[in-house]
């Protein structure tokens, strides 16, 4: 599936100058499918905000988002939860984990929404690959963010798609843990010929980009 | 699974108490609903059915009121007669046809005497309560089969007996009797034996069977229009009909008024039917209101989840789907256990009014099992749109 962004800008950073130097902000940008695309951005120049619109959530800007040339605003609730389900998968910065289910009921709720996809043993198996698997009964809530943050990559895995769009999905990684959590989800999109999009502060290598655009 | 992991997102935050007074208020509606229609479906039962020996109450004779004016004219005419027989409450009519000639009755024992001038009519025999094969008479038949009123009887037991010290008679001994029929015809006195075959609630006059009527009235007639009727009896489905009613008055006929008592009736089980079912209506109304208002509360109370849920990719086909296996279910364990109560009732009826003669079916009707499905569609209806408009609101 290829995302196409067409003079795309949020409503709020319309009129700061922001703009005048982002590759994406007010740009024609075409990603194609299983590209490896890294967005750097200073803070407040709107990260979240790309990930919220690509994802459906915000519809407060102008120019538009198109995939395979369908407007994203023209989608209605079932196809969007269709995208969701089957072709777009997301890690986000607050992770939006369910406080009160367990790391495991929280990663088993995504596997049921794109059933027959993947079986309950490969919660187990990347469970233990980030080394979170003695957690997982344990309600997220009461997880350290960083456990919170692996919790959410496996989530983003359970399900098929064709761009795993990320923001700051390491923040609070320690190296090893990056690099065990990126090999993982790298290995991942290879395998379902997907593309990513991962947005962050700095530079970084966790995975072999093929082109760096900066918001 | 899913719908466990959903059920541990999306609580009854609403309150367990509120959704049990709606299932409470749900449950009485169901049963007062269900019992309306198979109380309605019973009462045409009674009053339709072949079986029931009530049935006097679908005869009534009808005549003209006397009054001054038509003294004299008394007679139906044919088009009087076509035109009552064209009435959508009259299902079929018999012409009642009075003796045109003198006749007399008496005993023929000395132990028991009586004598007395008599008038006779006839009706179809379809028109009788009584079915005996000795209601047949031909010119060689060996004496003259005659139905007596119930009424005559009574009459005769409890008032003319005690005052003349006779003995009392009972229906069987009556029947024995053999007494005399006399007839005045124009060449003299004509004799003949006569015997009661039948006593009838329904119509109240000395019957006897057409072929003689015909035969007699032919024969010894003292006035022309030997076979006209004086008066007519109509079978209808419903004595208690106000159309019925009112078209009596409006052709200034009369009948039977001994008979409204059965619209009486019908007016009892009319207005049952008719609380019983508006109060299941309102209650039914009230109870989806509630469940409307948990619908709304339980999701206004989840909102975030549901919020979050969305933005999982759970489609809005899922959610509803959900939320309705979860307010939905209730329901049909409701409009079941109604359904098994209402089955319990009729067959103890059915075995109640099985001692007092009337009988009913021992099942509910198929129209109270529609019913159920009817108010089953309903709420799933009602449900489903109440969860369609609060989820996407919530959106």
């Amino acid at each position: 599936m290829e995302i196409s962004l067409q003079s795309l800008i949020p409503i709020p950073l319309k009129d700061r100058k922001l703009h005048e130097q982002s590759g994406i902000w007010k740009k024609n940008c075409l990603f194609h499918q299983a590209e490896w695309i890294k967005i750097q951005a200073p803070s407040g120049t709107g990260k979240t905000s790309f990930q919220h619109i690509l994802y459906g959530i915000r519809h407060d800007y102008e120019g538009a988002v198109m995939y395979n040339h369908q407007n994203l605003k023209d989608f209605d609730e079932d196809a969007l939860a269709k995208l969701r389900q089957e072709q777009l998968s997301v890690i986000f910065q607050d992770l939006k984990l369910f406080g009160n289910l367990t790391a495991l009921e929280n990663i088993e709720l995504k596997r049921l929404l794109s059933p027959g996809f993947r079986t309950s043993d490969s919660i187990q198996e990347m469970a233990s690959l980030l080394a979170i698997d003695g957690i997982l009964h344990q309600p997220a809530a009461i997880c350290s963010y960083g456990e919170q943050q692996r919790i959410a990559i496996i989530r983003a895995l359970m399900q098929p798609f064709d761009w795993l769009i990320m923001d700051e999905p390491f923040s609070h990684l320690d190296d090893a843990n990056i690099q065990k959590a990126a090999s993982l989800i790298a290995s991942e999109c290879k395998a379902r010929g997907a593309g990513l999009i991962i947005t962050d502060l700095e530079a970084d290598n966790h995975f072999n980009y093929q082109r760096v655009l900066y918001l | 699974m899913l719908h466990t992991l959903l059920s541990k997102l999306i609580k009854n935050s609403a309150g367990k108490t509120r959704f049990l007074m709606a299932l409470v208020g749900m449950s009485v509606a169901i049963f007062l609903i269900l019992s309306a229609v198979q109380l309605q479906v019973n009462y045409y039962q009674l009053l339709h059915a072949k079986d029931n020996q009530d049935s006097i109450a679908n005869f009534l004779v009808v005549n003209k009121i006397m009054t001054d004016q038509n003294i004299g004219s008394s007679s139906l005419s044919e088009e009087q007669i076509k035109d009552i027989q064209a009435q959508p409450f009259v299902e079929s009519l018999g012409n009642i046809v009075p003796s045109r000639f003198k006749a007399a009755i008496q005993s023929n024992s000395d132990r028991f005497p009586f004598y007395t001038d008599i008038a006779f009519e006839s009706v179809p025999s379809e028109f009788l309560d009584i079915t005996t094969k000795d209601w047949t008479w031909t010119e060689q038949s060996n004496y003259l089969p005659i139905i007596v009123p119930n009424q005559f009887l009574d009459i005769y037991n409890f008032q003319f007996s005690i005052s003349q010290n006779l003995p009392q008679l009972t229906p069987a001994v009556v029947k024995m009797l053999v007494f005399k029929v006399t007839i005045q015809t124009p060449n003299g006195p004509l004799s003949m034996n006569g015997r009661v075959v039948g006593l009838s609630n329904r119509i109240s006059s000395m019957l006897v069977p057409e072929s003689f009527m015909e035969w007699a009235n032919k024969r010894f007639a003292n006035s022309q229009s030997a076979n006209a009727s004086s008066r007519v009896v109509i079978r209808t489905k419903d004595p208690g009909n106000p159309m019925l009613v009112s078209y009596l008055k409006e052709k200034g006929l009369t009948t039977d008024a001994d008979k409204t008592r059965f619209s009486r009736y019908r007016q009892v089980v009319d207005f049952v039917v008719n609380i019983s079912g508006i109060t299941g209506i309102l209650l039914l109304v009230f109870a989806l209101l509630i469940f409307t208002l948990f619908i709304q509360l339980t999701i206004a109370s989840c909102k975030d989840e549901i919020a979050l849920l969305v933005l999982m990719g759970s489609s809005p086909k899922q959610l509803k789907r959900f939320l309705m296996r979860r307010f939905y279910p209730p329901n049909i364990w409701i409009a079941l256990i109604g359904l098994i109560l209402i089955s319990v009732t009729q067959f103890w009826l059915f075995q109640f009014l099985k001692e007092k003669q009337i009988f009913l079916s021992p099942y509910i009707s198929a129209y109270t099992v529609m019913a159920a499905i009817g108010i089953l569609l309903v709420i799933a209806l009602v449900n489903h749109q109440s969860i369609k408009k609060w989820l996407r609101q919530k959106k």
